[in-house]
């Protein structure tokens, strides 16, 4: 809320909700993947269960947050991506707002992936029939067994999009000389040059009561999943 | 037309014939690796479904009784006739896709040891579930399940 080091150089562009789940999501998948390497299937689905309530969060915040976390503001047409596509050659930064034109379908794909992965998990058995999903009992052992081959391969696809996501920010920072590193970290970019503070980020405001509640509709979500519906 | 068609009944009827013969066989002439490994995975299957049963019925907390008793009985006596379906030239060298380790053919008795400890834990299983009791299902299902873990950790490749 205070302002750093730099006061009248900065802009903020990140709410502290968008910025926490990113880095909550970096470590979670981390985690996830770890735990299903060991075997530790406890460990494993109450972190599938987190993910689903930060991706569930993350999908009202994008209707209830500030300006940059709203899909309004960031899903655009097929229009603006080509044209944001044949401008990024250019080594003149694009001071963005939020989310360009491209990144925005990136967090759309994203969270769809993301989102089917664990739903894939949620009706997962593994081949011995000893450890499963919260809601594998809904569906037959062969079911249960394909949809952990879906789990299996969505994590390809997950990869594949955290290595286009890591390339396009380091591409970022060496060829357009922006990190936007620091700024998932911090909220804030530098000012462009000609640019006024508090006259270029809009309306990064956001309501406490919208965040709590967002985030607890994402926690009942998947409290009430990670019981398979019976409470 | 006609010719194509007999010929292809010709060919089903003869492959259904050899399938027979394959299936007759069995029990005296040594079968293939691949049709070992496909029995064998078959009933491995066949347990890990009835697992599932058990599992579900713990999840949804009401018991049916007959179910899981069929369920466990399944599983201790698929179980019982899996030791069979590793002869050697059954393994990976065989080329045929298993996840059975080498070891359990260079380490017989600590597989034979395996097997009868689950196949101990499988029969209380059926005992157990005759009792309909959710409380001791579930500690007998971990009992189980552990031995199948412990096995697997030991001779079955980890993908």
């Amino acid at each position: 809320m205070t302002q750093g080091a730099a006061p009248l150089s900065t802009t903020r562009i990140w709410d502290p909700f968008v910025r926490l789940f990113h880095w909550a999501l970096v470590l979670l998948i981390a985690f996830s993947w770890w735990s299903g390497e060991q075997h530790d299937m406890d460990r494993h689905r109450l972190s599938g269960y987190t993910i689903l309530a930060l991706v569930v969060f993350r999908v009202l915040w994008g209707f209830f947050g500030p300006r940059t976390a709203r899909f309004s503001s960031f899903v655009r047409g097929p229009g603006a991506v080509m044209a944001y596509v044949r401008s990024m050659g250019s080594r003149i930064a694009h001071a963005s707002n939020g989310h360009n034109p491209l990144g925005g379908w990136s967090v759309v794909a994203m969270l769809a992936v993301i989102l089917a992965m664990v739903v894939a998990g949620l009706f997962s058995v593994d081949v011995d029939g000893l450890e499963s999903g919260p809601l594998a009992d809904y569906v037959s052992f062969e079911a249960g067994r394909s949809a952990a081959e879906i789990h299996e391969t969505v994590f390809n696809v997950i990869l594949a999009l955290v290595a286009i996501h890591v390339a396009a920010v380091l591409f970022y920072l060496v060829w357009k000389r922006q990190n936007l590193i620091r700024a998932m970290v911090t909220g804030k970019r530098p000012l462009g040059a000609g640019e006024v503070p508090g006259e270029v980020a809009g309306d990064m405001r956001w309501s406490v009561v919208a965040a709590v509640a967002c985030l607890a509709v994402g926690a009942a979500v998947a409290w009430a999943v990670s019981t398979g519906f019976r409470f | 037309m006609t010719r194509t068609k007999f010929f292809a009944n010709a060919m089903l009827g003869a492959s259904a014939a050899a399938a027979l013969v394959a299936a007759a066989s069995s029990a005296t002439a040594a079968p293939s690796a691949s049709a070992t490994v496909a029995a064998r995975h078959a009933g491995f299957k066949k347990m890990g479904g009835a697992m599932k049963v058990l599992k579900d019925q713990l999840a949804s907390g009401s018991i049916d009784k007959a179910a899981a008793v069929a369920a466990a009985k399944t599983i201790a006596t698929v179980g019982k006739g899996q030791p069979k379906l590793f002869p050697a030239g059954t393994g990976p060298s065989s080329g045929v896709k298993t996840d059975a380790l080498p070891a359990i053919w260079t380490n017989k008795a600590g597989f034979a040891a395996q097997w009868s400890k689950f196949q101990v834990e499988a029969d209380k299983m059926v005992a157990v579930a005759a009792t309909g009791d959710a409380t001791r299902i579930g500690t007998q299902f971990k009992a189980l399940g552990g031995a199948c873990g412990s096995c697997h950790k030991q001779f079955r490749a980890d993908d």
